[in-house]
């Protein structure tokens, strides 16, 4: 059965992200109104129309965890990036967000990393994931050593 | 934990041998209720879906658990998703269903390929033709609304919509639909075939300002003592919110946790998530960062909703900043109220509720901010 | 079912919203988002009513026995005027140009005062045909189920969530950036003004002031029969003469009727139809005095070019005609001639503006522009006495009249084409089967010995329908609008269809009294 939502995601997973040219083709393959797909696009959070950072941050803004610092992680995502809520790094790596409870309630403080849960955050926590992600990337990128 | 236990294919088996309608009298026996926070009865949902006069029937497990405070359902789906996925299964047997859907929220995406397995397994095991199908869902809390989801499935944006018409008698593509909670399925499953079932456990997920947050399995009439007993607070507690939508109202240790007490103290049990809140805290922080939920998660469809929230998030905003006055706070109660009262969804008619209910047990909180309390302590200072 | 409304006990219809309920009893509660051609979404939450003490919305309530209904107390005035004030920080003021819905509202419970501010900060969305002010929007959902459902064409939806949730086409692009037929429908169901005509009164204005201009004004066939209402006349009150005068009144030097251009049209595509018939050419034949529908097959229909008969629209014809044939005959140079299009149509405003089309007509005026020129010149219209258009291009015949209505076309080239055909009228001028407002409409008649079956569609969802059996016709009529151009995006807004069907009457009632009835008898053309 053809759900659209699925469709979506199945699409965006491909690209990170929802392009025009995507949501064009997805309009003719399935007869769906470009709008309409918009509309349903543009309704939910994780669907995303403009191109994304290699990694998406989502720190958790609900209560239980501001009870438990969740303001202090937040900002020790911000400072660590250099970037606030909402934006992205300049070298396209990170995006951050500041998202509704992920249901980690019980090892608060928590964000979801590229779809992960990441609990129980601390400053020095944040900062070794980040340092982590960023020397994956470039040992992605780093050349091969000539034998 | 009476939640976790399984039930291997046995209950799907007992239920073919009574079949349904003796399936559906078990669970009134029983007395099951949705465990989604509505608490309707069950087996009556179950009923209305199967004696309506059409051919399709479909089955909708909401897995969209999004109400801050609340992980009980991704406890089950990660420990018992096959007892739940056997409940989907005499679910839409019993209603006469060939399709459901596991409407699985965004953030639980790292449990859904696990999940998908499991399903694949016990369906084979259970040699049906039935079909489960996992929605993803993308983010959106008000999907975790019964016409939202509805709507997020058929493929339109996941506004509500008004009821009647009801779910079970028309829902997806205009079919009845019986949309239950994670829990409510599992203990479909179990209820049939645990004689010793216990109807009256519920799972408390507490969290907040405490050392030991978690889900609890407890009995509905404990003691808000044993409760704090057990979660153990880092310093003296204040308030507790049931969720976002429940309201908050103040630590009343010798209270027995049941559905009338809440009420009293104008609260709203739903889905039992206990938020606890120590007294380093000014309940106004806590109206903020809920405030900011509800205006974050609106579908936007109806005004007071739509409207509402971020105005008494603003109003909120003001209170905090200390530039409201006694009269922003009567505007504050005024619209949580009018929105409570005309909004299209449960959403809207629940998200003045933390507002309400914190200015009447800690107007004292509000107050400290007012633009006449600090006039007032400016001149004290000056003396 | 027995329910008590205000106090008193009534007998109803429990299969009836309370909102149906209370205007068949005649008790008025307000509206904004409720719409009868549309599927009740229940978003405004102004028509609230009190039932069994809960608030609930009348158009989507149904009665319970016995259940106890109040529309008139202090609790649900509260509730609705606060829903107002949550809207008022955008939604329009309402100025003394404007009879919106909303304003109608404002003047019963005067304009709310807001304790709220504007957040709102949209870009308008300035068009040819149509403009956009999503700060005024109200979130009725009332245009996107217009533009969706009713004329299939989905230009624009709600996007995004919550607070910041507007009405835009994909990907924040502007009206003409989309595939947009510019029909105006969603102008119509707007109840605040935030879509908009794209106004073109002071350019007019200008003209008319500017003693050097030579300002001439063509009136659509459809004008005559809504004008009046915009003065509060009848709907269906044919109002031809008034129309004259009060342009005249206005400063136009010249009035002429596109109803002659409408005949003209007619010469061609009744030709043109005929000599496919003959050769074997491409059928069935599709009209094109339709800008909408223009617009529709260029961007969802473009294997239908070949079907589509190569006629003008008739007010650029009689427009050609003016600056050519009138300006030699006035001796006045064609450059100092303008030539105002007064039409039922948005679309009409951009296919003036076509490159493509080196049009000669220099500005279009909606239906409802006029009536506002009308009142800024303070012209008592009901009481102006009745005056004939202009010769020589005012004379028209009832062909060219019934354009105006769905089928309208279609009859007009029908009377021309059977006479072209046989030699001899046909029997009966009224073509029954295609009169009328209802969406889709069919007939045969024999021309020759041959059985030629034609077909009419208007709104866009019906057009999607006929074109699924379109090779059963010979001939086709579309219409972007419902009803015809009697209904289209320039007309006075009206909420009740029964407006339609009465202006429809109008334009038989011009037919009929017309002394020539075929295009092809109006001496001009001769």
């Amino acid at each position: 059965m053809k759900i659209l939502i699925n469709l979506l995601k199945e699409a965006q997973d491909k690209k990170g992200y929802l392009s025009e040219k995507v949501m064009k083709g997805l309009s003719e393959k399935y007869d769906i109104p470009l709008s309409r797909l918009y509309g349903v696009a543009t309704f939910y959070m994780h669907l995303k129309i403009t191109p994304q950072g290699k990694n998406i941050i989502e720190v958790c803004g609900s209560p239980s965890c501001i009870l438990n610092n969740g303001n202090t992680v937040e900002k020790s995502f911000e400072e660590e990036l250099k970037i606030e809520a909402g934006e992205t790094t300049k070298d396209k790596q990170f995006t951050l967000y500041k998202v509704s409870c992920i249901g980690c309630c019980d090892e608060a403080p928590a964000a979801l990393i590229n779809g992960k849960a990441y609990t129980k955050l601390t400053s020095e926590k944040v900062k070794k994931i980040i340092k982590e992600l960023r020397s994956k990337e470039s040992s992605k990128t780093k050349p091969r050593k000539k034998k | 934990m009476q939640i976790l236990k399984k039930t291997q294919l046995k209950s799907w088996k007992k239920a073919q041998e009574i079949g349904a309608e003796k399936v559906l009298e078990l669970l009134e026996k029983k007395g099951l209720v949705g465990r989604g926070g509505a608490a309707f009865p069950t087996a009556k949902k179950w009923r209305i879906a199967k004696s309506q006069p059409v051919e399709e029937r479909y089955v909708v497990c909401n897995a969209d658990e999004g109400e801050p405070g609340t992980f009980k359902d991704k406890l089950i789906i990660k420990k018992n998703a096959e007892t739940m996925v056997e409940g989907i299964i005499i679910a839409s047997w019993t209603i006469g269903a060939k399709q459901a859907f596991i409407y699985l929220r965004g953030e639980y995406e790292y449990l859904r390929k696990k999940l998908e397995r499991q399903i694949k397994e016990v369906l084979k095991k259970a040699k049906t033709d039935i079909k489960i199908d996992v929605v993803r869902g993308a983010g959106a809390y008000v999907c975790g609304e019964e016409t939202a989801i509805l709507q997020s499935i058929q493929g339109f944006r996941g506004q509500s919509m008004y009821k009647p018409p009801y779910p079970p008698v028309e829902g997806l593509w205009g079919k009845p639909t019986v949309v239950n909670n994670v829990e409510t399925l599992t203990c479909a499953s179990q209820a049939i075939l645990f004689d010793d079932w216990d109807t009256n456990l519920r799972l408390f997920s507490i969290s907040g300002c405490v050392q030991k947050p978690g889900v609890y399995e407890l009995p509905l009439g404990i003691k808000m003592s044993e409760i704090i007993k057990i979660a153990k607070p880092k310093n003296k507690l204040k308030a507790m919110s049931f969720g976002c939508f429940g309201g908050i109202m103040p630590i009343n240790e010798n209270m027995p946790v049941t559905n009338e007490t809440i009420c009293q103290n104008q609260c709203h049990h739903g889905a039992y998530s206990v938020i606890l809140i120590d007294e380093t805290y000014n309940v106004v922080d806590i109206c903020l960062s809920i405030a900011k939920f509800y205006t974050y998660e609106s579908c936007g469809k109806c005004t007071p909703c739509r409207e509402g929230t971020i105005r008494m998030l603003n109003l909120l905003k003001q209170v905090r900043d200390g530039r409201a006055s006694k009269k922003d706070l009567e505007t504050l109660n005024e619209f949580a109220h009018h929105v409570e009262e005309t909004a299209l969804c449960g959403l809207g008619q629940t998200s003045g509720e933390h507002i309400i209910t914190a200015l009447i047990h800690f107007r004292k909180d509000f107050e400290e901010y007012t633009k006449e309390k600090k006039a007032k302590d400016k001149l004290k200072n000056k003396k | 079912m027995k329910i008590t409304i205000d106090g008193k006990e009534h007998e109803v219809d429990e299969k009836k919203r309370i909102l149906q309920i209370c205007e068949d009893i005649g008790i008025e509660v307000p509206t904004l988002c409720y719409h009868k051609d549309l599927f009740p979404e229940s978003r405004c939450r102004i028509c609230l009513v009190q039932k069994d003490g809960k608030l609930v919305t009348s158009c989507s309530t149904y009665p319970t026995e016995g259940c106890s209904i109040i529309t008139k107390n202090e609790k649900v005035k509260k509730a609705r005027e606060r829903n107002l004030e949550l809207m008022q920080p955008s939604a329009p003021v309402c100025g003394p140009e404007d009879d919106f819905e909303i304003c109608k509202i404002y003047k019963e419970v005067g304009l709310p005062q807001t304790r709220f501010e504007n957040i709102k900060d949209y870009p308008q969305d300035l068009g040819a045909s149509v403009i956009r002010d999503d700060n005024l929007c109200i979130n009725c959902g009332r245009c996107v189920q217009t533009c969706g459902e009713i004329q299939n064409v989905y230009a624009i939806d709600f996007m995004t969530r919550a607070h910041s949730e507007h009405v835009s086409p994909y990907n924040n692009k502007n009206l003409s950036e989309v595939a947009c037929i510019k029909c105006g429908q969603c102008i119509m169901n707007c109840p605040v003004g935030a879509i908009r005509e794209s106004p073109h009164i002071e350019e007019v204005e200008k003209a008319l002031a500017d003693p050097k201009k030579h300002v001439v004004a063509q009136t659509a066939p459809s004008i005559r029969a809504a004008l009046g209402e915009l003065f509060d006349m009848e709907p269906g009150t044919l109002v031809t003469g008034k129309m004259v005068t009060s342009l005249r009144k206005c400063g136009f030097d010249k009035v002429f009727d596109v109803d002659l251009g409408a005949d003209l049209t007619i010469m061609e595509e009744a030709s043109e139809f005929l000599h496919r018939v003959k050769t074997g050419g491409t059928l069935p034949m599709i009209t094109t005095c339709c800008p909408g529908w223009i617009l529709m097959m260029e961007h969802f229909h473009h294997d239908l070019l070949p079907n589509m008969s190569t006629c003008k629209s008739p007010h650029e014809m009689l427009g050609m005609l003016i600056k050519t044939y009138y300006s030699e005959k006035s001796g006045i140079p064609a450059k100092d001639i303008v030539v105002v299009s007064i039409m039922p149509c948005t679309a009409k405003k951009y296919e003036s503006q076509r490159p493509e089309l080196d049009s000669a007509v220099d500005y279009v005026l909606t239906t409802r522009e006029l009536g506002r020129l009308i009142k800024r010149k303070k012209i008592d219209f009901v009481k102006l006495s009745d005056d004939e258009f202009d010769t020589p291009l005012g004379i028209s015949t009832g062909a060219g009249a019934v354009f105006g209505a769905s089928g309208g076309v279609m009859e007009a080239a029908l009377r021309t084409a059977y006479e072209f055909a046989t030699g001899k009228g046909v029997e009966k001028l009224e073509f029954d089967q295609i009169r009328g407002t209802k969406g889709i409409k069919d007939g045969k008649i024999i021309i020759n010995g041959k059985e030629i079956r034609f077909a009419v569609a208007s709104g866009g969802a019906n057009i999607k329908k006929l074109l699924a059996k379109k090779d059963q016709y010979h001939f086709i009529e579309m219409m972007a609008c419902p009803g015809g151009c009697i209904g289209g995006g320039g007309q006075p807004i009206y909420t009740d269809p029964e407006v339609l069907q009465k202006r429809a009457m109008a334009i038989y009632q011009e037919d009929a009294g017309k002394p020539l009835r075929k295009s092809h008898e109006n001496p001009i053309i001769k």
